[in-house]
């Protein structure tokens, strides 16, 4: 049994396989928001989440980087592994694992501080620099990371909160991959964004991909089928149906899996 | 359409001119109740200040003091110890005023030679008896020297001198001073002996039954000193509850509990945290402690803490809440621990609101007597706290601004009552304006960020 456990990850190892949840349930108190969901998510791939409203994508999610956490009335049951490790174990501690696994959230919230120290401020608390050069030099990859460099590198001492709101979310993004997270979470970001700005995210995203395993909810059908490799559906708390990308938007298996893509759930 | 009548745009129905009315009637109902506002406010501050103001200033007779070597130290001994102990209820300053009053007089041309010491001492307030001795003690020097000094002109001739005695029968005047001496006073001013000068010591000296020489130095002081310990007090101790009840605690029933105890104790009468304090002292003496902190600023400071604290505890959790939920977020999702969230963005960004409350408390304080009362701080006059104000600040007795407003109301003397009073709210009113301006420029300069 033991033997064939081991083989098994390493298989999934060189499969790729980043993330892995395993028959994850989550409360709110008595309400079941996630039912029994099984996924593996691939590393280096943007997987898109989609579903109609109140499906428990966010939840899923936000479960990833253990942000429920902070929700005291949420209880997680069922295994999440990363790199083959249960991030729900009692050894694991939720700080370290925010700092692998980065989150960006659907309203941008930079902290009411200059640009800077926005960026500066994870790779300060986990003591990832060792001089104020070190730092310069992240926060600058981390801004270029987040393409906004070009725009930002005159007034780096300026707010970060008097920023536009495509500017914001860019420097969201730049502050998350920062800490060298090796998973980025994405929730709607580009909900609160105008098209062009959505489209400077989009392509953010894309770039990302060759360095981080991105996993991003939204709401728009358009950018799960340009963004993602990947495409799992939501639907009631139940992951309905996940696969490739292509595969669900053209030929999906499942009734509701069409009938969401169509527009007629949701 | 057609069976529509038509309704013109220009005359105005029965129903919005109602409206309107009903509109009218309340914004004149506002009005008024605003300029009645207004108007009680007049009231009150022309009655303090027309009463208060003039009583910042005081007569002063300028006399050549001639501190008299045969009186002061009649053995000759030049000790200060000597002189410092001789017994103050002599009379001996009195002689001293009323012969240098004298000699002041006549050199000025004025003849004396009706008036007996007496008459000429009850003019002026010689009692600052003290002050002559202890000068002397500190610099022997001036024994059988003549220096220029300005002493108090007595209550009843300021009453006299201010008009208010203007229209009453000069044979009716209080007891003490008789035509005579009115008339000798009306010589000085026109020697121009007697000025008014404004009381810089007002504001240093002790308090006293006497108004010539009282002051709220001590009161000021003791203020001061309680303010301080409210603010170490309630700022510590209610930051670090609102912290934790606001973003480590559970939401169950006993924080709820909690929650609903410290709105309760911001609804106490203050009176019932004086009768607090004055139990706790009573507690202290019969363990055997003694009287040592009874009313003292450490001792006033605590119970003034305590009111204060439900107020800090309210503005900071107000202050906590309104931090956005998703500027927490930003930072636990980049890793950051509770605690540094907590220190490193809301503490920070709920600063001012914090700052704004806990001054407002802080005001409130400083303007509380009841309980101030009940914990003795109006029993001393200060005058240790004045004599080593740094060392004996917390653990020496003392008064506070609104104890001694208190007492000047309880004085027997009319000016004291209805002029000392009155300047020592003014003292108050301006330090709690003070406050409050602070406060506001504090809220104005940190307006909110986000
Ligand atoms: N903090 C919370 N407390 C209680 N219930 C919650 C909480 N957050 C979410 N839920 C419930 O969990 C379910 C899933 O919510 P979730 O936010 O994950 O949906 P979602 O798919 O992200 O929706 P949307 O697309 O609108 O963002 C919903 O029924 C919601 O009511
Ligand atoms: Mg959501």
């Amino acid at each position: 049994m033991k033997d064939t456990t081991e083989t098994d990850r390493a298989m999934s190892t060189q499969n790729d396989v980043k993330i892995s949840a395993k028959g994850v349930q989550v409360y709110y108190d008595k309400n079941q928001a996630i039912k029994d969901v099984d996924v593996e998510i691939e590393g280096r791939t943007v997987t898109a989440f989609i579903g109609p409203s109140g499906c428990g994508k966010s939840t899923f999610l936000r479960c990833l980087n253990r942000m429920n956490d902070t929700i005291s009335i949420c209880r997680v049951e069922g295994d999440i592994l990363i790199d083959g490790e249960d991030i729900y174990d009692p050894r694991v501690d939720p700080v370290q694992l925010r700092a692998k696994v980065g989150m960006v959230f659907q309203k941008p919230n930079p902290f009411p501080k200059s640009i800077y120290d926005n960026v500066a401020y994870g790779p300060k608390i986990h003591g990832l620099a060792k001089s104020k050069a070190d730092l310069d030099d992240i926060v600058e990859k981390a801004l270029r990371r987040g393409a906004i460099w070009d725009e930002v590198k005159d007034r780096l001492h300026a707010p970060g909160t008097g920023l536009s709101g495509g500017q914001q979310q860019r420097l969201c993004i730049a502050r998350a991959v920062a800490t060298e997270p090796e998973v980025l979470l994405m929730d709607e970001p580009c909900s609160a964004l105008d098209p062009i700005a959505t489209a400077q995210v989009e392509e953010l995203i894309d770039e990302l991909r060759s360095d981080y395993t991105v996993v991003i909810v939204t709401h728009s059908m358009q950018q799960a089928a340009r963004v993602s490799q990947k495409t799992a559906f939501f639907h009631l708390g139940n992951l309905v149906e996940y696969g490739d990308t292509d595969k669900i938007f053209t030929n999906p298996e499942d009734p509701r899996t069409e009938s969401y893509i169509s527009g007629r759930i949701g | 359409m057609s069976d529509t009548p038509h309704t013109s745009l220009y005359v105005r129905s029965a129903n919005v001119a109602k409206r309107n009315r009903a509109g009218n009637t309340l914004r004149y109902l506002g009005l008024g109740a605003i300029s009645l506002v207004l108007l009680f406010l007049a009231v009150l501050l022309w009655s303090i200040l027309s009463r208060g103001v003039p009583a910042f200033y005081q007569y002063q007779a300028q006399i050549e003091l001639f501190y008299d070597a045969e009186t002061l130290d009649p053995d000759g001994t030049l000790d200060p110890e000597e002189i410092g102990s001789r017994s103050l209820r002599s009379g001996y300053e009195r002689g001293i005023f009323a012969d240098s009053l004298r000699a002041t007089l006549e050199g000025n041309g004025i003849n004396t030679e009706e008036f007996k010491d007496k008459d000429l001492s009850n003019l002026i307030y010689a009692a600052n008896r003290r002050d002559v001795r202890d000068s002397v003690v500190e610099n022997l020097d001036l024994l059988d020297q003549t220096v220029p000094f300005n002493v108090p002109i007595a209550s009843p001739v300021t009453r006299y001198l201010s008009g208010e005695l203007a229209g009453v029968d000069r044979s009716s005047m209080p007891p003490g001073i008789d035509r005579a001496q009115l008339d000798l006073i009306d010589q000085m001013v026109e020697a121009g002996l007697i000025e008014q000068k404004f009381r810089w010591n007002f504001f240093s000296n002790v308090y006293s039954q006497s108004g010539e020489i009282a002051g709220i130095g001590p009161a000021l002081m003791g203020s001061a000193y309680m303010m301080l310990v409210v603010l170490v007090f309630s700022l510590i101790f209610g930051v670090a509850a609102s912290i934790y009840l606001e973003e480590f605690a559970p939401k169950n029933r006993l924080t709820d509990f909690i929650e609903i105890n410290i709105a309760n104790l911001a609804a106490v009468p203050s009176i019932v945290f004086g009768i607090l304090g004055a139990a706790i002292l009573i507690t202290l003496k019969n363990l055997g402690f003694g009287d040592s902190i009874r009313g003292t600023a450490l001792m006033g400071g605590i119970v003034l803490s305590l009111m204060t604290l439900p107020t800090i505890v309210i503005a900071t959790r107000a202050a906590l809440k309104a931090v956005p939920p998703s500027i927490r977020d930003a930072a636990l999702g980049v890793g950051a621990s509770k605690i540094q969230t907590v220190f490193h963005h809301t503490l920070p960004l709920a600063a001012p609101g914090i700052l704004t409350g806990t001054i407002i408390g802080i005001a409130q304080a400083l303007g509380e007597t009841a309980p101030l009362l009940l914990i003795g701080l109006s029993v001393s006059t200060g005058a240790e706290l004045l004599s080593s104000p740094l060392t004996g600040g917390l653990l020496e007795q003392t008064q506070s601004m609104p104890t001694a407003v208190y007492l000047f109301s309880q004085n027997q003397d009319t000016p004291v009552r209805e002029g000392l009073a009155q300047s020592a709210i003014i003292v108050m009113l301006v330090l709690l304006f003070a406050l409050n301006l602070f406060a506001i420029i504090l809220r104005r300069r940190f307006e909110r960020r986000w």
